[in-house]
């Protein structure tokens, strides 16, 4: 017998995400998130236990939770559903309180993790009802906004203004509530009205069009989420021109402008003019830097980013793959190997710049140990070639 | 000999879409390569460009095969697929630069071509502009264009005609005329075939991935004992008015 619907595309669901958690979380990354989630505890606990009640550490608790509480709403809704199940949208009941169990436990990790450092933070000065107070109000929260975002899905309110409410409500029903238990009320009644209010303006019907560029917009995060680690053929490619970048896309010099240098050409284009690849790479080295910056510590900043170059890296060799399977390099009187040696040339270029940078932020934080920083260059050239050449051969097994 | 098919067979796995073709071009002909909805046009040019390998028989473009000097196979042709393909990143001016850059031509003629081919398709103040935001017919003429500034020794073109203006079409013809008159030749797939009847010099017609008739207009009137008869009508003739594999892909 056929499985229903919501089975079989939740169970879909699983599998794409199975098939891409082998590729996240692979034995390096395993390796460095021990490392990093053991050296966070330690130095986050050595903190606190020479902490006194602070309300910075009940608006820091306060904040993370705002952050975390948003859980996503993923109806599974395909394209071609708009014409075969609006007859069927009475009848669907079923289906739709499966996605909502489905979505609710779906990002339930984040805010287990936000609650569980949140916690720690609030063991200082906060007794013990009390943040047993405040881990059911974010569970309630949890719940409200999951129904509230669910709603707003069908509505004519955007996710963004949605987003926006809710993060303030979660912090000031929390914050509040750590400042006098008795104004949990205040949070009730915040989060009882944004749900009301996006109640209020929903669709009589379901709007299937909407709710289907949803899911496809919801997808397309999860796919451009993944591939900061690995390459993702569904995630669809943006491009738009930055201006302000175009003095580095010159053409190139007469006696270079030949096919030795065609796809080197190509590859600064595709990378300067990616909608998402320079954001994700600035957002990496942002993060990677607040992480050394907070560690503080010798040892672990030549770990953590040892590991920034190799998240980069990986970054980075999608550009090749989003290139060599394309129809023109395999029409042009041109060996496959220039784009193999443009990819090279360009990404090692790309690749020192960042090591570069990685090694400046290294230096004003270890200036004694100066010279230690001569390892990230090296560390990500060693990289580069090595994750270069693991492209080529997944791309010549494919091709034969 | 431009191109020459011998007894080709092939597809897109082990099961042959195309069997036992064999036709050839000289220099400064333009063929037609008619056919219904998978007859085989698409898989036999995919062939012809190396983009799938023959089961059997073999393809020579200047008599060479594309295994013995794949780079010197490929220089000789041009490609224009019925359906543009473009790169989201390149404006229009930088698909022209990595053009020349492939095909190592030089670069001020190239350039000078270049801008009279951007002339006669009206293009000529986009080119800093992404060509994926043009309309499907603004987009073919930057195929076009990347195709006629190579100046090869054999045209490719799928379905020329579609999508294109009446201006744009008259444009083409005119280029393909004028290619010819060049001593270049063109193997064009196509199904208006009146148009294909006033300008190319032969027809290779094909049905359920079988050669059916090559040749003129005249060897087919003759070969078909219908005198005076139309390309229309001629093929209606040697297929029966309808395909016998309608549904098969190309």
């Amino acid at each position: 017998m056929k499985a229903p619907l919501h089975k079989s595309r939740i169970e879909d669901d699983i599998r794409v995400r199975a098939y891409y958690g082998k590729y996240i979380f692979n034995s390096h990354f395993l390796i460095f998130l021990t490392i990093a989630a053991g050296v966070f505890l330690y130095s986050l606990l050595g903190m606190l236990s020479m902490m006194e009640p602070s309300i910075y550490l009940d608006i820091i608790a306060a904040l993370l939770m705002s952050f975390t509480l948003l859980p996503k709403y993923r109806p599974l809704l395909k394209e071609a559903d708009v014409l075969f199940l609006p007859p069927y949208e009475k009848h669907m009941k079923r289906y739709f309180s499966s996605m909502d169990r489905y979505s609710v436990w779906l990002g339930i990790y984040l805010p287990e993790i936000g609650l569980a450092i949140s916690l720690l933070l609030l063991r200082v000065g906060h007794p013990g009802w009390v943040m047993a107070l405040f881990a059911a109000m974010s569970v309630l929260l949890y719940i409200m906004a999951f129904l509230i975002r669910r709603d707003a899905v069908n509505s004519p309110v955007s996710q963004n203004t949605v987003i926006s409410l809710l993060i303030i409500i979660h912090f000031v029903s929390l914050l509040s509530l750590l400042i006098h238990p008795a104004f949990t009320i205040l949070g009730l009644l915040l989060i009882g009205g944004l749900y009301f209010w996006v109640q209020k303006k929903q669709h009589k019907n379901l709007d299937w069009p909407k709710i289907i560029d949803y899911e496809a917009s919801m997808k397309q995060k999860y796919y451009q989420y993944v591939s900061m680690f690995t390459n993702v053929r569904q995630a669809s490619k943006q491009y738009k021109r930055r201006k302000y970048f175009d003095f580095l896309l010159r053409r190139p010099k007469a006696g270079r402008f030949n096919k030795d240098h065609m796809y080197e050409y190509l590859f600064r284009r595709t990378f300067l003019r990616d909608n998402d690849l320079p954001m994700i790479i600035l957002r990496l080295l942002l993060i990677f830097s607040v992480v050394i910056i907070w560690v503080d510590q010798l040892v672990l900043s030549v770990i953590v980013l040892l590991f920034a170059l190799y998240v980069i890296v990986l970054q980075m060799s999608q550009l090749y793959t989003a290139q060599a399977y394309l129809l023109w390099p395999k029409i042009w009187p041109v060996k496959r190997e220039y784009i193999q040696d443009g990819y090279i040339r360009f990404s090692h270029k790309m690749i020192f710049m960042i090591a570069l940078l990685l090694a400046v932020i290294f230096i004003l934080l270890h200036p004694v140990y100066f010279y230690i920083a001569a390892v990230f260059p090296l560390w990500g050239y060693m990289l580069n070639s090595y994750f270069s050449k693991n492209v080529y051969k997944k791309e010549r097994l494919l091709s034969d | 000999m431009v191109l020459n098919i011998e007894k080709l067979t092939g597809g897109y796995s082990k099961t042959a879409v195309i069997h036992d073709i064999s036709f050839n071009i000289k220099a400064g002909e333009i063929v037609g390569l008619i056919g219904l909805n998978g007859a085989g046009k698409s898989t036999t040019i995919k062939h012809i460009l190396g983009l799938l390998n023959p089961q059997a028989g073999r393809i020579e473009v200047n008599g060479i095969e594309i295994g013995e000097d794949t780079e010197e196979y490929r220089r000789a042709l041009a490609y224009i697929p019925e359906s543009p393909i473009l790169y989201e990143e390149l404006t229009l001016n930088e698909h022209i630069d990595m053009t020349i850059m492939a095909y190592g031509l030089e670069e001020g003629m190239a350039w000078e071509r270049a801008e009279q081919l951007l002339k006669v398709f009206r293009l000529d103040e986009k080119g800093e502009m992404f060509p994926t935001h043009f309309s499907k017919g603004m987009k073919q003429k930057v195929m076009l264009i990347c195709a006629f500034i190579v100046e090869p020794d054999l045209y490719i073109i799928d379905e020329p005609f579609l999508g294109l203006d009446p201006l744009g079409i008259e444009s083409l013809i005119e280029l393909m005329v004028s290619e010819r008159t060049e001593g270049r030749s063109i193997l064009m797939s196509t199904h208006i075939l009146s148009t294909a009847e006033r300008y190319c010099d032969r027809y290779v017609i094909l049905d359920d991935g079988r050669l059916l008739v090559s040749g003129t207009i005249d060897e087919l009137r003759d070969g078909l004992g219908m005198p005076g008869a139309s390309l229309d009508e001629l093929y209606l003739s040697l297929t029966g008015g309808a395909g016998s594999n309608e549904s098969t892909p190309s």
